[in-house]
């Protein structure tokens, strides 16, 4: 990302959301975005999803250019390369474990049932499987949701407070089953989050406030 | 505090315009369809006792009839009736007020002396006439005044917009015995002909084919040759209106009459009069009208039940989601200390303002839904309604029970959901819910999209079963009449249609054959005289004498011009030692008669014993087929009609016209039926417009439901990379879901509804098959599926219309 903008026309004037971001994450990273409420973060992970569009600057993903106007090639984007992991985990209450995991390799075209489940096995779900969301644990439901997003071989793992909804035992064990995924898989990714205690999985942390990175630190090797 | 709770809960409804509509516009029809068909079926209640009435605006309809058609009496035979029938009188009996004769013949009428001629009926009847006077109401209807000379004629007040004829216009009329002139001097109505056509006919023939005319008795004795008061109908009145028995129940009515019939008969019998004796559920005209009323009463109310209960399903429906999706701002005020009391106040307010706002709608509407439907009536029958009314307990009945609808369906779950603990709601955990095993197992083999889009069909089954229910009852309301129609055209349309070839039937006077027969040899067409008499008699298994339509016809099979529809056993011929014949299948079910049995009949005054050979279908009225030879022996008539078949230079002359007493051509007659059923059907048309409308409001308010509630899964399946067409697909395989198993069980639901309507409608006089028309029931899956689909693309709207930036701050919060 270089000189990224993004700004948001209020009736009490513009908010400028991101304010000159310039950002280059590597291949197998794992960035932690931390920073106060409203300081940027949710709106950087947005723009870096391609949920959202830039109002001005850069960003090139792989050396190509990221669309930004049109929808169905952000959502083209999104399949290609990125996976997502939400706070309260989105799962589709009428797919199985496996489903849900299934239903995103379908979506990207290329359904692969073993991969599905030694994904599952991978985060500790072998036993779980066919089991519907509403059956299963908060951080149960939390591993599904990494398996999904990992499932079709994202080249970026996006995550928004995804440990928000957990206790800080649960948590842990999502974050190391994630990180565990991630360095087996080679994912690069970036989480956002309030929770101090999660840098200690990161590999580079990065403070926002205002907009503005306010410190960029790498905290181990990739 | 409660009005600004009440304020910020008005603000919310407001928001949500659309569904806010849907509950009011469903509030306003239950109201307009209640005020609609209730006003209509109370003021249809009376609309035939005004015109009967025996008072100055009335015509006095008869008590007891005789007639022969066949003969024709001398004033003498009818006055010595009349006295006999007086000394016979008993003093037990009410007073027997009037005894009176008339000539009516069948024949033709020529607006100038060398036309075609237009098939008629002339009935005699004076302006010093007491029983079934002519009628002219006090409305702007019918113009002129009753005849009163032998030159002048009025004819009946069907034709005024009809046939090119006015006041003061010279017609020429005739009953086979050449043409005279008479003078029209007014338009009238006459109780035998309200249901306008010929006598024997089922089916009004096409507008302009036929007339009815009343004549003095000197006019009907210079029209026919006849000495003055010549009479083939005697009529009494008898006092008050002693009750009749009503030949479409099974109980007996008519123990009043029944006495006085019995003298009635006994005094024919002793006067040598010969013919049918008809109380007024004997005389069809008469009958046929009282039937067709209590078919349209009896149908409002099936209907207006149908309509009330997709209108409570809608509201129940929408209101209830309207309020579930308050649950989250329960929650929060509940958390911020208010009591459930004070919040149920604003949910007792605002059903009520949505109930009394489509009250209101509805209300206003409703008097004009009924004038139309009673308009309609007026127009089908022709008859003016002259007076209308709209009780106010009417207004009160419906309107409080649609609100008790909306004020329930708004209560209730903002009271569940106000009862429940707001951490619930607030933490989501209130929302969890295990899918279904079962249709896990029964999915999953297939594709996962696939078996998202079922299980997502399925995931609400009360709400599914409940749509499934409403589009039922709206196809039942828009099916069941097609169905039923379908099964008629099929039957008696496809029969004449295709299974016939006569061009045209020329009715003769008796002995009048020979003429035609030498006409038709003369001018190269074929023929075959045939009998057709409506004065057959039968037991039927309630013990009730019923009349029969006889007909005979010269073969039966390939060379005959009228084939029947065989259903069932052979055909008859002169083989057998019993005369054989074939009864229609309403016979077959009324009298219990199979092939193979023997039964009995009376034809005028003899009996003769019958076996059933075969049953047929596509016959309204309650028909019996010979063989003509068997036929003429029994009756003593030779031939009442001729069927005829020209070739293609061939048609109706002058001198056919002179030599017959009515001519009816196939296609006339064709498009007289086809004109029937399209006046039925229309006469149906706002219920059938009521019942696509509902099936579409309720498809689509459902399948709105289901996408809006599904925001949160397709966000994520948007932010996880899914493409507007993945997405757009899913959403179609449930649309198509939904709208198969609707369209399936919508037309269950209309071919029971057609079976319904057919058993109400079918008496002895009108009997209704009803056969699955494969077709018909096609065409309303397709209807069903396409309204199913055409929701997609709202859902599609709002795929693309969804602020995923927005979605993925509500999954973080």
């Amino acid at each position: 990302m270089k000189g990224v903008e993004r700004h948001y026309e209020m009736p009490s004037g513009v908010v400028k959301a991101l304010d000159g971001i310039d950002l280059t994450v590597k291949e197998g990273e794992r960035v932690i975005l931390l920073g106060p409420s409203g300081s940027g973060k949710t709106t950087l992970l947005n723009c870096l999803s391609a949920l959202d569009s830039p109002t001005s600057g850069t960003y090139t993903f792989g050396g190509d250019e990221v669309p930004s106007q049109n929808s169905e090639q952000m959502t083209k984007f999104r399949r290609n390369n990125i996976g997502y992991v939400f706070q309260f985990f989105n799962l589709l209450q009428d797919l199985t474990v496996l489903e849900n995991v299934l239903l995103i390799q379908e979506l990207a075209g290329a359904k692969d049932v073993a991969r599905a489940k030694e994904l599952l096995s991978m985060v500790g779900l072998s036993e779980e499987v066919d089991r519907f969301p509403g059956e299963i644990s908060g951080g149960q439901q939390q591993r599904v949701a990494i398996a999904r997003s990992l499932s079709k071989r994202p080249r970026l793992l996006l995550g928004d407070e995804l440990t928000g909804n957990l206790d800080s035992e649960t948590s842990a064990s999502v974050m190391q089953a994630l990180i565990e995924s991630c360095e087996k898989e080679n994912i690069t990714a970036v989480f956002v989050t309030h929770d101090e205690k999660l840098t200690k999985y990161a590999t580079r942390v990065i403070r926002l406030d205002s907009g503005k990175i306010i410190s960029d630190e790498t905290t181990q090797e990739a | 505090m409660s009005s600004l709770l009440t304020k910020r809960l008005y603000r919310n409804f407001l928001r949500n315009k659309l569904r806010l509509a849907t509950v009011i516009l469903m509030v306003s029809i239950a109201v307009f369809a209640g005020i609609t068909f209730g006003g209509y079926a109370s003021n249809l209640e009376h609309v035939y006792d005004v015109m009967y009435e025996d008072d100055e605006q009335g015509t006095n309809l008869g008590d007891l009839w005789i007639d022969n058609k066949t003969t024709v009496w001398s004033k003498q035979d009818a006055d010595d009736f009349c006295d006999a029938l007086a000394s016979n009188w008993q003093s037990s009996y009410p007073s027997l007020d009037a005894c009176e004769s008339r000539l009516i013949l069948n024949g033709a009428m020529y607006l100038n002396s060398s036309d075609d001629g237009i098939a008629g009926i002339w009935h005699g009847v004076s302006s010093t006439d007491t029983i079934d006077r002519l009628w002219f109401p006090d409305t702007n209807c019918c113009p002129g005044e009753q005849a009163t000379t032998d030159t002048q004629i009025v004819l009946d007040a069907h034709v005024l917009d009809t046939i090119d004829v006015g006041l003061g216009d010279e017609i020429y009329v005739g009953v086979g015995e050449g043409k005279v002139v008479f003078t029209v001097t007014g338009f009238a109505f006459h109780p035998m002909h309200v249901y306008f056509a010929p006598e024997g006919s089922i089916f009004p023939p096409e507008e302009g084919t036929f007339v009815v005319g009343y004549l003095t008795d000197e006019g009907m004795a210079r029209l026919s040759n006849n000495t003055l008061a010549s009479a083939n109908t005697i009529m009494i009145d008898i006092e008050g209106t002693p009750k009749f028995d009503l030949p479409n129940t099974d109980e007996f009515e008519g123990e009043e009459l029944a006495a006085i019939k019995q003298t009635f008969v006994q005094t024919a019998e002793e006067s040598g009069l010969s013919g049918r004796i008809m109380d007024r559920g004997e005389q069809a005209p008469v009958e046929f009208l009282r039937q067709d009323l209590e078919g349209a009463k009896q149908t409002v109310v099936p209907f207006t039940v149908m309509i009330s209960v997709i209108s409570c399903i809608v509201i129940v429906l929408t209101l209830q989601r309207f309020i579930q999706s308050q649950a989250r701002e329960i929650a929060i005020l509940r958390t911020l200390g208010i009591p459930r009391s004070s919040l149920m106040v604003g949910y007792l307010m605002a059903p009520f303002s949505i109930g009394a706002l489509g009250c209101l709608v509805g209300g206003l509407l409703g008097p004009y839904g009924m004038n139309f439907m009673l308009d309609f009536y007026e127009d089908i029958i022709g008859l003016p309604i002259v007076e209308r009314s709209l009780p106010t307990s009417l207004f009160v009945t419906v309107m409080s029970a649609t609100m008790f609808v909306v004020m329930i369906s708004g209560i209730v779950p903002a009271y569940r959901i106000a009862r429940l603990q707001p951490l619930s709601i607030l933490s989501g955990s209130n929302d969890v819910r295990v899918g279904s095993s079962f249709l896990q197992r029964l999915t999953n083999k297939m594709p996962t999209m696939v078996g998202l889009s079922i299980r997502s069909s399925l995931r609400k089954p009360i709400r599914l079963s409940m749509t499934l229910l409403a589009v039922g009852i709206s196809l039942m309301l828009f099916g069941s009449i097609q169905m039923m129609t379908g099964s008629l055209e099929e039957t008696i349309v496809g029969n004449l249609e295709d299974e016939q070839s006569w061009d045209v039937q020329v009715y003769i006077q008796s002995g009048g054959e020979a003429d035609v027969i030498a006409w038709a040899q003369e001018n190269n067409a074929e023929y075959e005289i045939l009998i057709e008499v409506p004065y057959g008699q039968i037991v039927d298994s309630s013990n009730t004498i019923r009349s029969l339509y006889l007909v005979g016809l010269e073969g039966y099979g390939e060379a005959s011009m009228r084939h029947v529809n065989l259903i069932k056993g052979s055909l008859p011929t002169t083989d057998g030692q019993a005369t054989e014949v074939l009864i229609d299948e309403g016979i077959a079910e009324f009298v219990g008669l199979e092939v193979g049995t023997s039964t009995s009949i009376t034809i005028g005054t003899t009996e003769v014993d019958v076996d059933i050979v075969g049953i047929t279908r596509g016959e309204l009225q309650r028909t019996m087929y010979f063989v003509r030879s068997d036929l003429a022996q029994s009756s003593g008539v030779n031939a009442t009609s001729v069927y005829l078949s020209f070739d293609e230079a061939g048609g109706v002359d002058d001198e056919l016209s002179s030599i017959s007493s009515g001519i009816i051509e196939r296609e006339s007659l064709l498009r007289g039926i086809k004109s029937l059923l399209e006046q039925q059907t229309n006469a149906l048309i706002v219920m059938m417009g009521l019942g696509i409308l509902f099936a579409t409001a309720v498809l689509f308010n459902t399948l709105i439901m289901n996408i809006s509630e599904r925001d949160t899964e397709l966000a994520t399946l948007r932010v996880l990379g899914a493409s507007t067409k993945q997405l757009t697909m899913i959403l179609f395989v449930e649309s198509l879901l939904i709208g198969v198993l609707g369209g399936l069980f919508g037309v269950v639901f209309a071919f029971l509804g057609a079976v319904g309507l057919a058993a109400s409608f079918s008496s002895w006089q009108f009997f209704f098959p009803v056969v699955l028309d494969s077709y018909v029931a096609f065409r309303l899956l397709l209807v069903i599926i396409f309204i199913s689909i055409a929701t997609l693309p709202v859902g599609v709207y709002r795929l693309r219309k969804m602020d995923l930036v927005e979605k993925v701050k509500e999954f973080s919060n």
